[in-house]
């Protein structure tokens, strides 16, 4: 008796390792490929170091200091929340529609899986060859041009990428097309989950599509909502390669399409190459999203929580007039 | 089956984790058998070409190249960190664009030793200034890299009577009768030629002739030049003289073969281009013949453009410049100095390697019987100007009947690099140029046209050069 209880004692600690095997590879990875880095960006943005010389000293809050008077990265700053928004606000909004109707059960549209492929694709490819072909679509001697001008859409050629405006709608349309397909995978998934009973019994009682998308699906979603868009603002405030890869680099025409992230390689890359100040760039950059992505989670959830209670005092005051 | 399956994938992946340290083993024991490694790194093939042939002579070294474009500034940036981090190759090659940060840096060997074989060479004093800092000389080049001004025979004689190339110099000869000479060329072709392709064809010519470097005493100096530049560059896009096809886009090659159709699909032409001597045999001719296009929906081939081929000639233009070149320069700390040196020597200061150069010896066949595996397309056409007066004086009359004499109807373009090349001064250049240049880019184009003033366009222009170089100071 006491031997059985002796092995199973001991088989019960080694289970108890095993969950932090299994996790060890993360979390070895996490701070060896993550943490350290960050910390590292942290402690680098308080030094002026450059990669031309070998020697660098603290200067404490300096590259902070020279960056918010410096006017680009105020620039930055707002050009990407401009590109991000411009793009997120369509992308989550077809996302949704087209998740709608692809799960709808009275539409029964057919192929929904190869539909989801297509808008799929775009992520697929490299962000590299997307720049270089959208270059060349939209350059002045370009196709666009070239059909645009014949069927009298414009009057004369447009150098688009001498055009902020155009340049911002060119970059905020491709990180759209890129995207919009993840965010319908992952809305789907979410729609998907939620039980088919709910709409059954709102079918009884005489819903409306409009009624039971914001009744039902909206509320439901939620989790779902708030994971895309912290994700998407994370990827946002990141934005690199297709703004860079599609003009020269340094967010032309007028900076109009410098990212912070943009901003970021422009000091790393500067011809003494600046890490300090390219690390206080990054530190700004993680601060931003940290604190959106916080706030996001914060309003929704107390949101969620509000409603709930309403809800519950609603339900119960319809049951009592029921009753 | 499903475990069956996981197992397997789990295998999978453990093999794709070691089959990358397996490589560097290998690399280690082939390190110990006595091969001698160099590392070369460079934005162009060219340096490849040369280290194909330098096994020629030694087939013992094994030479790993790496090539990284330039484009926006990627090699520059990998370069420094690689440097920083000291995991750097033996051997760079350096553009002029970037030379100078890197001659003024203390990442490259002392290479002054070698400079009595370019002595002996009469290697063009401007590409050792361009190499030399504190007294050391850290690297050299194969090529000098003097510019022309290259035009259309055809549209000579249709709009100046004449395709003479002495009387067209006169025509343009300074930038004032180039701008009257454009408004001529639009005049008579009713707007359907343009006088050159871009504004930016032109920005080199005033960056060359500069007063004084861009940084003064540590201060941003902007020459009166540049001035100059920002009327003329107004003038050509307000009055349609240049084409708005940008340099290094597709417009701008279509107008070398005549292909360039404007937004309606109306055909249009471009009358000179402003390039070095690399620029003939590696820009202007591979693009002045037709191009085969596909038609759409179908696997039928139609050809666009025509060969304008023999329809050029080359002239000095408004005013001397020179445009680009290549330097090579050996990293401080490499385990391979001598050998990395020989490199260098090979390269740059050998009179045989530079003939085979500049003369077309190095074959895609020539090559491949060194190295089989360098695939079909690694080649060094004739004409490149080599960076040694003893060699150039040497070769110069072979080029009389050369693929790029028959080009330019006739002309010798080798003879007119040859009596420019020696005038070229390059003491303006500094560290800073590119990074500079580049930021002048957005405020030109605003002010050229017409979104900004001179004084919005001025002051951009300042910030972005703020922005770049930090330590600056900007007035």
């Amino acid at each position: 008796m006491e031997q059985v209880l002796k092995k199973r004692k001991h088989s019960k600690i080694n289970k108890n390792y095993y969950g932090y095997i299994f996790t060890a590879p993360f979390i070895i990875g996490f701070l060896l490929f993550s943490l350290y880095p960050l910390v590292y960006t942290f402690y680098l943005s308080l030094t002026d170091m450059t990669l031309m010389s070998k020697s660098y000293k603290f200067i404490g809050l300096g590259n902070f200091k020279k960056l918010f008077e410096d006017r680009f990265f105020i620039q930055s700053f707002l050009n990407t929340w401009k590109i991000w928004l411009i793009n997120f606000i369509p992308q989550i909004g077809i996302a949704m529609l087209l998740a709608v109707w692809f799960t709808s059960t009275r539409l029964k549209i057919r192929f929904v899986g190869f539909w989801r492929t297509i808008f799929y694709l775009p992520n697929i490819l490299m962000p590299a060859t997307i720049a270089v072909l959208f270059f060349n679509l939209f350059s002045y001697y370009g196709p666009v041009n070239q059909i645009g001008v014949r069927i009298g859409l414009f009057k004369d050629a447009v150098d688009f990428f001498r055009s902020s405006a155009w340049t911002v709608s060119i970059v905020a349309f491709i990180q759209w097309w890129m995207w919009f397909g993840t965010t319908l995978i992952i809305i789907m998934a979410g729609m998907t989950s939620i039980s088919p009973s709910f709409y059954e019994s709102a079918m009884v009682d005489g819903a409306n599509s409009w009624q039971m998308f914001t009744k039902i699906t909206l509320p439901l979603l939620r989790p779902v909502l708030v994971y895309i868009l912290v994700t998407s603002l994370v990827g946002g405030m990141q934005m690199f390669d297709i703004p860079y890869m599609l003009t020269d680099g340094r967010g032309s025409p007028n900076g109009s399409i410098m990212t912070m992230n943009i901003l970021m390689y422009m000091k790393f890359s500067s011809n003494k190459g600046h890490i300090g100040a390219a690390a206080s760039v990054g530190v700004m950059i993680f601060l931003v999203t940290s604190i959106s992505a916080l706030v996001i989670i914060k309003l929704l959830k107390e949101k969620e929580s509000k409603r709930e209670i309403k809800r519950i005092n609603r339900g119960v005051e319809g049951y009592e007039l029921h009753g | 089956m499903k475990k069956l399956i996981s197992i397997l994938l789990v295998l999978l992946l453990t093999v794709g984790l070691f089959s990358g340290c397996g490589k560097t083993e290998e690399q280690a024991n082939s390190n110990q058998t006595g091969e001698k490694v160099l590392k070369i790194w460079s934005f162009t093939d060219e340096i490849k070409t040369m280290s194909v042939a330098f096994r020629e002579k030694h087939p013992d070294v094994k030479i790993e190249y790496t090539m990284i474009p330039m484009t926006n500034g990627e090699y520059q940036t990998k370069l420094k960190s690689a440097l920083q981090s000291g995991e750097a190759p033996d051997i760079i090659a350096l553009e002029a664009s970037f030379v100078r940060e890197f001659i003024e840096s203390d990442y490259l060997e002392d290479l002054s030793d070698l400079l009595p074989i370019a002595q002996e060479l009469k290697t063009y004093q401007f590409t050792i200034d361009m190499a030399t800092h504190d007294g050391k000389v850290k690297a050299y080049s194969y090529q000098a890299t003097p510019g022309a001004m290259f035009y259309r025979r055809s549209l000579a004689k249709k709009y100046f009577g004449t395709d003479d190339p002495e009387k067209i110099q006169e025509l343009v000869s300074d930038m004032k009768k180039f701008e009257e000479a454009a408004k001529i060329v639009k005049e008579k072709s009713k707007g359907n030629t343009y006088m050159v392709a871009s504004v930016g064809d032109f920005t080199n010519l005033f960056f060359a002739n500069r007063e004084k470097p861009w940084v003064v005493d540590g201060k941003l100096y902007i020459d009166p030049k540049i001035d100059e530049l920002f009327e003329i560059a107004k003038s050509f896009r307000q009055n349609g003289y240049e084409a708005q096809a940008n340099q290094w886009q597709e417009g701008w090659f279509a107008g070398m073969n005549d292909s360039l159709v404007d937004a309606k699909g109306n055909p249009k032409q471009v009358f000179s281009y402003f390039l070095p001597t690399w620029g003939l045999p590696y820009v202007l001719m591979p693009n002045s013949s037709p191009k085969e296009v596909k038609i759409e929906g179908s696997d039928k081939t139609k050809k666009v453009g025509k060969d304008t081929s023999g329809d050029w000639a080359c002239i000095r233009g408004p005013m001397p410049y020179q445009w680009g070149g290549t330097w090579i320069a050996v990293v401080k700390g490499t385990k391979n100095l001598e050998l990395a040196k020989d490199f260098v020597k090979f390269a740059t200061l050998d009179e045989e390697n530079l003939k085979n150069w500049a003369l077309g010896v190095y074959t895609n066949e020539y090559l491949k019987k060194i190295d089989p595996t360098i695939g079909d397309k690694l080649s060094q056409g004739p004409g490149d100007f080599v960076s040694s007066q003893k060699v150039v004086e040497e070769i110069v009359d072979k080029f009389d009947d050369a693929s790029t004499s028959k080009f330019l109807a006739g002309q010798n373009s080798y003879r007119s690099f040859a009596e420019a090349a020696p005038y070229i001064s390059l003491k303006l250049l500094q560290g800073t140029d590119d990074a500079i240049q580049r930021a002048l880019n957005d405020p030109l184009n605003n002010y050229v046209s017409g979104k900004a003033t001179k004084e919005q366009a001025i002051k951009q222009f300042k910030e972005a050069v703020k922005n770049t170089l930090p330590d600056l100071i900007v007035e």
